[in-house]
């Protein structure tokens, strides 16, 4: 009886490190691919604001407000997504270390990043959009520049 | 002959052993500096300098630290470090002060830098600087951009040592680095392309030094000319540093006039991957040029396969 309960225990501690372990790997990895999604979005939307900086698509009020709220919605689901510890999983992230050991300065320039599609939310005005996509522009560059490893690809 | 004395010609064949190399080390780290007679008569032009200075990224290794002098002006006084797996590097102040900066330089002072690497007294730079690359520029276009840091206004701000390990050793050895990785460099058109095209490769492979990050390097640090601008691990960090070769073929740009823009604003106009490693600041460089001159570096840079 004994005997069976010291294996019951031991089963049970092997059971709960194992998905203890397991969970902590799947969520990283979650994490981190849940992070990269957000972060697809957010550069899909300012593709769609620099197709008309170019002169691909003409200014539209409504567009624009549409893909800065996206930007501004997923900025603000991947200021979450940066936890400690999810700086490896299994799967590439180009997150570098820095943004743990820097992270009140990193959470800084994702906040200005947000604060930036914020604003181009209300642009209505063709003459304001350009100086707005600027400053959101320079909000990506400046993390990025910091924050994010040089991809191969 | 007795053990002394066999033990004392060991010491004097271990000794000269030992001069022989110290002697051999001595003369293939040599400088080899241009002398005065090499400047052609040229008058020269400070905002085709403005332009090389722009491409050549110059102010962004160059910058001052938070905080020092010329760091609000955004002016090349030196002081901000450049980490390299090397060392830690203070690039020099570009300003014409006389004391600290290039002031009291003579042009075939700024030109040995340039093109050979070497400082006013004759030492050897390290290659972080890359003269490996602008050994490629005419001493003409040195000569302008020579003409427009003058221009710039002085800044007081004192260049610190390389923090390198063994410095003298090390230093004194870059010229046998140089015997292996600098060679002839000079830019030769090709009279099949554009000029246009020929200008791009010029702006990419000289003043551009594209290839100083996105070349691969072999052990000794050289880069890989058979896989030139073929992308490789970043030399002084972390990550990888992408290929400029086939960016049509695979589908990074769809044409010149793309890539052009993509240079000129970058993460601004939604173009991703071109902030990382360094070239957030490279990108906002790019964006002073003409807009003739970008176009120029796109059309080469598509072309290569």
């Amino acid at each position: 009886m004994i005997r069976n309960r010291k294996h019951t225990l031991a089963a049970a501690l092997v059971a709960t490190m194992t998905f203890a372990g397991v969970g902590m790997a799947v969520s990283s990895t979650d994490t981190i691919k849940d992070r990269q999604d957000a972060m697809e979005t957010v550069g899909g939307a300012m593709q769609k604001l620099g197709a008309i900086a170019k002169g691909e698509a003409p200014f539209d009020a409504a567009v624009v407000k549409e893909n800065a709220a996206t930007m501004e919605e997923h900025l603000r689901k991947a200021s979450t997504l940066f936890p400690e510890g999810s700086d490896t999983g299994d799967v590439e992230t180009w997150a570098k270390a820095e943004i743990w050991t820097d992270h009140a300065d990193f959470v800084m320039k994702l906040k200005t990043a947000e604060a930036a599609a914020e604003a181009m939310k209300s642009v209505t005005e063709e003459s304001a959009f350009r100086p707005a996509l600027g400053k959101l522009g320079n909000s990506c560059k400046e993390c990025h520049q910091t924050y994010r490893r040089p991809k191969q690809r | 002959m007795t053990r002394t004395a066999r033990g004392r010609s060991a010491v004097a064949a271990f000794a000269l052993f030992v001069v022989v190399g110290v002697a051999a080390f001595w003369l293939l780290t040599r400088p080899r500096p241009l002398a005065a007679t090499a400047l052609p008569d040229h008058t020269p032009d400070p905002m085709g300098g403005e332009v090389l200075y722009h491409v050549g990224s110059c102010g962004s290794c160059h910058k001052a630290a938070d905080g020092a002098p010329g760091a609000e002006e955004g002016l090349p006084a030196g002081s901000a470090a450049l980490p390299t797996p090397v060392g830690t590097f203070y690039p020099g102040n570009l300003t014409p002060d006389p004391e600290t900066g290039i002031g009291r330089w003579s042009e075939i002072d700024f030109v040995n830098a340039m093109t050979r690497g070497l400082s006013p007294d004759g030492a050897h730079y390290f290659p972080a600087f890359p003269y490996t690359s602008f050994a490629a520029m005419p001493i003409e276009d040195v000569l302008d951009l020579h003409a427009y840091l003058m221009s710039l206004p002085p800044v007081r701000s004192p260049t610190r040592r390389p923090d390198v390990p063994m410095l003298g050793l090390a230093r004194r050895g870059v010229g046998l680095w140089n015997r292996m990785a600098l060679g002839d460099r000079r830019f030769e058109p090709d009279p099949a392309r554009s000029a246009s095209w020929n200008r791009g490769a010029y702006l990419t492979n000289g003043p551009g030094h594209c290839g100083e990050c996105h070349t691969p390097r072999n052990w000794m640090m050289i880069p890989d000319r058979s896989r030139y601008l073929a992308g490789g691990p970043h030399p002084a960090e972390e990550g990888d540093v992408p290929s400029l070769r086939g960016l049509l073929a695979r589908g990074r740009y769809k044409d010149v006039g793309d890539l052009t823009l993509a240079l000129q604003y970058g993460e601004t106009f939604g173009y991703d991957k071109l902030s990382s490693g360094g070239m957030a600041a490279i990108q906002m460089n790019l964006a002073k040029l003409p807009e003739s001159d970008v176009r120029a570096i796109s059309e080469y840079l598509l072309s290569l396969n």
